[in-house]
C-alpha cells in the first residue's frame, strides 16, 4: 500500500438507526456508516501510483487533448477495437449505443440480462431475450463456463423473429446476474459462426473482460499457456464492438467507452455523444480520468494482477463454503453472490429474502452488499414483477483496496447471520420509484 | 492605482510546445480549417474554452485525494450538496457529470413538440438539447445587447417587453421554462442585472412560468451587480450571488467554468415532483443520485471550488484580467465587443472583415488566422455555431459573427496575454489577406464541433 483510507467503526446501535432511515436499502446507507464496502466493484478500486501520476498529467483541453489520443491507442493496442468514444461511464456508452442501433419493435438476445444495458434497449424501443445456457439459472451447478450462450435459444429467435429484427447480440463477459460468470471461447467462435452466417452483430459488454479472460485461462484446453492479454485480444476479436464501464476491470474510479469497428455506426456515435456527453475527444471525462483509464488498462491485463484479484475473491468464496453458507457455484470473478432463497428458505420472494439479507450482514457487521434478486429484476412492461430464478445477495469485491483480514471478517460476519437466520423476518416494500426501483426503493420489516 | 495582481502563486506547471508558422498552416489544412480538429499539443495559447480548463488550487487537488468513491452516500457528496444548498437556497441538488447532462434531464422532463423555451441567450448546447426533445428555444436579448460596439452595462438583460408579447401570442401554458444564463456568454459573457431577474421573475409569477437560472459564471455575473449596480456596492459577492438565485425556482450549472473543475455539473431547485422525475432519468443517463456520474473526488474539487470563487479579490482579478486585453485591443482599433464581459474577449469579426461575407463564416478565418499567426486557439461564434438553412438550403446568418477568447480560470500569465494582444493586432494589420469559407462537410446538430472547411479562392 502507498496510500491508505480510513475507516469508521460503528456500533450496533448506530447500525440499526442508519440502516432503519435508508428504509432497509442498502444503496440509501451513507459510505461513512459502512465498516467493509461491497456494494459494488464499480469506481471503487485503488488506483496505482502510476495512474496517479498520469492524473497529474492530465490535459484539459477541450479538443484533441493529448490523453485521448493515449486512450484511443491503448484501446486499439490491448482491446483491438478500432474506433473509440469515451464516455462519463458505461451506460453513457449503452444510451448512445442502443439509441442508434435499435429499432422500435427489435429483439437483442442476451447472455442474461443487466439492469442498465435492457433497460436502455427498452427504452429504445428493442425487447431483451435471455440466451444464456440453463445451468446459468441453477447456483449448484458446478458447470465452469457458466456464461456461454444457448445456441439452440439464439436460432430459436431468429427463426420467429427474422434475423432482420435483431440488431446485435448482446454479449457480457464474466455475466454478472448470473455471479460473474465467464463465456468459454469456444462457444464466442461457436457464436461467431452463427451470427456471421446470420449477418447479426455482436456487441460486447466488456466491462470485466480480464477476469473472464483469466477464467479461460485456467479452465479451457489450449489456453493454459497464454497470458490473459493475448486472451482479451481474441475474445474481442470475434465481437463487432463493446460498450465499456472502465470502472470494474480497468480500475478507474469514473470513466467509460464505446468501441466499434464500423465507422458507420462510429460516425453517428460521435455525433451523438456530443449532446449527451461532451466533444467526442473528451465525452463527459476530464483528461485527467482517460489518462488515468489508460494506464488502469494496461494494468489490467497482466497475469499477475488477475490472479491476485481473482484469487482474493475465491478466497472469500472457499471460507464461506466452509461455514455451510449456500453460494452461487463455482466461485465467480468479482464477487460472491450468496443465493438468499437458500439462506433464508423460510422467507417467499415475495418478502424480498435477498434484500432482507443485504440488510443483516449490515446490521451485524458494518458490512454493506447488494440485492440482486427481485428488487433488481423490477417489472415487466405489463407491471407484473419479474419473479427471477436467482435471488441473491452480491458480496462485490473491489479491485486492490481490500486485504485478507478484512476478507475473513466478512466471512465471519455472514457465518454468524447464518447461525440466527431462523429469526430473520422478511420485508415489504414502501416506496418503489419507476425505473431501476432496486436503487431508491424503501422497505419496512414485516 | 497599482497593478492588480493575482491573489495565488503558481504550485504545478505545464509546458508548452512551440511550433512554427509554417508547421501550424499544415496544421490547419489538415484539421479543414476547424480548431476543434487541432490536437491540443500543437496549440500554444489555448483559448478555445473556459470550460474545464481552470487550474484548481491546492485545496481542490487535496480534496481530489480526498474524495470517497463509494457507490452509494459518499460523504463527498453530502459535502458538494451543502456548498450548493447554501449558495443557492435551493435544497434539492443533482450531480451530472457536466451541465450538459443537467440540461438534457430538465429539458427530457419538461420539453416536448410544440414547447418554447424562452430566454435571454441560450448557448449552443442548451439550444441542441432543447431542440433535440421537439421544443424550441427563443432568445429574447435586449437591443443593447446585440450591438457590439455600444457600451452598457447590463447587456445580458432579457427583454421583458418582448417576453410578455411572446407569452401573449404563444401562451403561457406552452413555456414551460424561463432560463435566464449568467452571464449572458453567446453575447459576449455580458451580465443580467438584478433588477432585471427581478422583472423577469414577477412576469414569469404572473403567468405560472418557472424560472431558471443558468448559473455557470454566477460568481462572474455578481461580480458586475456589485461593480455596477446601484444599491450593491456594500454587498458582499456571496449575498448579491444569494438574491440572484433566490428570484429562481432552479437552476443548471456547469462547474467547468466558475467552480473551476475540470469535470462535473448538476441541478439544484425547490420543486419535489420535478426533481424526483429528473433523479429517474439521472440514474439512467448519468448514475446513481448521490455520484451522478462523477468520481467522489470530483464532488469534492466542485464543492471548495464554489466557495473559492466567491473571493472578491479572486473576481477583481478575474475581470481585470479580461478589461486589460479588451483595452489593448480597443487601442489598437480592433473591433471588439465592448464593455469587456467577464471570462472572454469577443472580436467583432463582421466588422472586422467586410470582405467576407456570412455566408463565407467571417469569424471562422478570423479564428483560423490567429492559429496561424501565432497559435492561439479561438473558437467562432457566429453563423457556423448558429446558422440555420431555409426552405432553399440557403444559409440564415446568425445575429452576430464573434470570435470568442476565452480566457481559462488561473492558467495564463499577463505575459500569455501581452502575446495574444500582439498576435491580433498583427493580423489585424494584415486582415485584407484573410479569406472566406466554405463548409465541404457537416453534421445535421452542432456541426461546428466537426464541420470541414476550405477556404474560397
Amino acid at each position: 500500500m502507498k496510500m491508505v483510507e480510513l475507516l469508521k467503526m460503528t456500533t450496533a446501535a448506530q447500525r440499526k438507526k442508519a440502516m432503519k432511515e435508508a428504509g432497509f436499502n442498502t444503496f440509501l446507507l451513507k459510505s461513512e456508516d459502512v465498516y467493509i464496502d461491497l456494494l459494488t466493484d464499480s469506481g471503487t478500486a485503488a488506483m496505482s501510483d502510476r495512474q496517479w501520476a498520469g492524473m497529474m498529467l492530465g490535459d484539459e483541453s477541450y479538443a484533441g487533448s493529448k490523453n485521448y489520443y493515449h486512450l484511443e491507442e491503448v484501446v486499439k493496442d490491448v482491446y483491438g477495437y478500432k474506433y473509440l468514444i469515451p464516455t462519463h461511464q458505461g451506460r453513457g456508452a449503452e444510451n448512445i449505443l442502443s439509441k442508434i442501433l435499435i429499432k422500435k419493435g427489435d429483439i437483442i438476445p442476451g447472455n442474461m440480462y443487466f439492469t442498465t444495458t435492457r433497460l436502455h434497449q427498452e427504452l429504445a424501443g428493442g425487447k431483451f431475450e435471455d440466451i444464456i445456457i440453463d445451468e446459468a439459472h441453477d447456483p449448484e451447478n458446478e458447470f465452469d463456463f457458466k456464461g456461454n450462450v444457448d445456441l439452440d435459444k439464439l436460432d430459436r429467435l431468429v427463426k420467429k423473429h427474422g434475423a432482420a429484427k435483431i440488431p446485435y447480440v448482446s454479449i457480457a463477459t464474466s455475466v454478472n446476474m448470473a455471479g460473474g460468470q465467464p463465456i468459454s471461447m469456444k462457444n464466442l467462435r461457436e457464436l461467431r459462426a452463427y451470427c456471421k452466417k446470420h449477418k447479426i452483430r455482436i456487441i460486447h459488454d466488456m466491462t470485466r473482460v480480464a477476469e473472464n479472460a483469466y477464467f479461460i485461462q485456467q479452465k479451457e484446453k489450449g489456453y493454459e499457456k497464454k497470458p490473459v492479454k493475448e486472451i482479451v485480444k481474441e475474445i474481442n476479436s470475434y465481437t463487432d464492438g463493446a460498450t465499456m464501464s472502465a470502472k470494474k476491470d480497468a480500475l478507474v474510479n469514473i470513466g467509460g467507452f464505446l468501441a466499434l469497428n464500423e465507422w458507420d455506426v462510429f460516425e453517428e456515435a460521435r455525433n451523438m455523444v456530443v449532446v449527451y456527453e461532451g466533444l467526442h475527444t473528451y465525452g463527459g471525462l476530464a483528461g485527467r480520468d482517460m489518462e488515468a483509464m489508460a494506464i488502469g488498462i494496461g494494468e489490467s491485463v497482466c497475469d499477475d494482477h488477475i490472479r491476485a484479484r481473482v484469487g482474493q475473491v475465491i478466497y472469500l468464496g472457499n471460507k464461506m463454503m466452509e461455514y455451510g453458507i449456500p453460494i452461487v457455484k463455482p466461485i465467480g470473478g468479482h464477487g460472491i453472490f450468496v443465493d438468499a432463497k437458500k439462506f433464508l428458505s423460510h422467507i417467499p420472494q415475495g418478502n424480498y429474502p435477498a434484500q432482507t439479507l443485504a440488510a443483516e450482514i449490515y446490521l451485524d457487521s458494518g458490512v454493506r452488499t447488494m440485492e440482486r434478486g427481485v428488487v433488481s429484476a423490477g417489472r415487466k412492461a405489463n407491471g407484473e414483477n419479474y419473479y427471477p430464478k436467482l435471488e441473491l445477495v452480491r458480496f462485490t469485491i473491489p479491485r486492490r483496496v481490500y486485504t485478507q483480514a478484512h476478507m475473513d471478517v466478512i466471512a465471519e460476519s455472514a457465518a454468524r447471520v447464518y447461525e440466527q437466520r431462523n429469526k430473520i423476518k422478511g420485508l415489504k416494500m414502501v416506496y418503489e420509484p419507476k425505473y431501476l426501483r432496486f436503487f431508491q426503493a424503501k422497505f419496512e420489516k414485516l | 492605482m497599482h497593478t492588480i495582481i493575482e491573489p495565488f502563486r503558481i504550485k504545478s506547471v505545464e509546458p508548452i510546445y512551440f511550433n512554427t508558422k509554417e508547421e501550424r498552416k499544415l496544421i490547419l489544412e489538415k484539421a479543414f480549417n476547424n480548431l476543434f480538429h487541432i490536437h491540443s499539443k500543437d496549440v500554444l495559447i489555448d483559448l478555445l474554452t473556459d470550460s474545464g480548463t481552470s487550474a484548481m488550487s491546492s485545496n481542490q487537488w487535496a480534496g481530489i485525494m480526498q474524495g470517497d468513491e463509494s457507490y452509494a452516500g459518499s460523504p463527498s457528496f453530502f459535502r458538494f450538496e451543502k456548498t450548493i444548498q447554501d449558495i443557492t437556497g435551493m435544497p434539492l441538488v443533482i450531480p451530472t457529470h457536466q451541465g450538459r447532462a443537467a440540461e438534457k434531464i430538465l429539458f427530457s422532463v419538461l420539453g416536448g413538440n410544440g414547447k418554447y423555451f424562452v430566454s435571454n441567450t441560450l448557448f449552443d448546447t442548451t439550444r441542441a438539447n432543447i431542440e433535440f426533445t421537439g421544443a424550441e428555444g427563443i432568445d429574447l436579448l435586449c437591443a443593447e445587447g446585440k450591438l457590439p460596439s455600444v457600451p452598457a452595462p447590463f447587456k445580458g438583460n432579457m427583454d421583458t417587453e418582448a417576453f410578455k408579447n411572446f407569452i401573449a401570442e404563444k401562451g403561457a401554458a406552452n413555456i414551460p421554462l424561463c432560463i435566464i444564463t449568467v452571464t449572458n456568454n453567446s453575447g459576449g459573457g455580458q451580465p443580467v442585472s438584478m433588477q432585471n431577474i427581478k422583472a423577469v421573475k414577477k412576469i414569469c409569477k404572473e403567468n405560472n412560468i418557472p424560472l431558471f437560472i443558468d448559473a455557470c459564471r454566477f460568481a462572474e455575473n455578481s461580480w458586475f451587480i456589485k461593480q455596477r449596480e446601484e444599491g450593491y456596492a456594500d454587498k458582499s459577492v456571496k449575498e448579491i450571488a444569494h438574491e440572484l438565485f433566490s428570484n429562481a425556482d432552479g437552476c443548471t450549472m456547469s462547474a467547468k467554468k466558475d467552480a473551476f473543475a475540470n469535470i462535473g455539473g448538476f441541478l439544484a431547485m425547490h420543486d419535489e415532483d420535478l426533481a424526483l422525475q429528473c433523479r429517474n432519468l439521472l440514474i439512467i443517463t448519468e448514475g446513481f443520485p448521490t455520484y451522478g456520474g462523477l468520481a467522489g473526488r470530483d464532488l469534492e474539487a466542485i464543492a471548495i471550488g464554489l466557495e473559492e470563487v466567491l473571493d472578491e479579490n479572486y473576481l477583481q482579478y478575474r475581470i481585470r484580467s479580461i478589461e486589460y486585453l479588451t483595452n489593448k485591443l480597443i487601442d489598437a482599433g480592433v473591433p471588439v465587443m465592448q464593455p469587456a464581459g467577464g471570462h472572454a474577449v469577443y472580436i467583432d469579426a463582421k466588422e472586422m472583415l467586410p470582405h467576407i461575407l456570412p455566408a463565407q463564416y467571417p469569424a471562422q478565418a478570423l479564428a483560423g488566422a490567429l492559429y496561424t499567426e501565432g497559435g492561439i486557439r479561438s473558437v467562432e461564434i457566429g453563423s457556423l455555431m448558429f446558422g440555420k438553412y431555409d426552405e432553399g438550403k440557403s444559409l440564415i446568418p446568425a445575429q452576430m459573427e464573434l470570435v470568442r477568447l476565452a480566457i481559462p480560470r488561473r492558467v495564463y500569465t499577463q505575459s500569455h496575454i501581452d502575446y495574444v494582444a500582439e498576435v491580433i493586432i498583427e493580423v489585424y494589420k494584415n486582415k485584407e489577406q484573410i479569406k472566406g469559407l466554405q463548409i465541404i462537410e457537416e453534421a445535421p446538430t452542432l456541426r461546428h464541433f466537426t464541420a470541414k472547411l476550405k477556404p474560397i479562392n
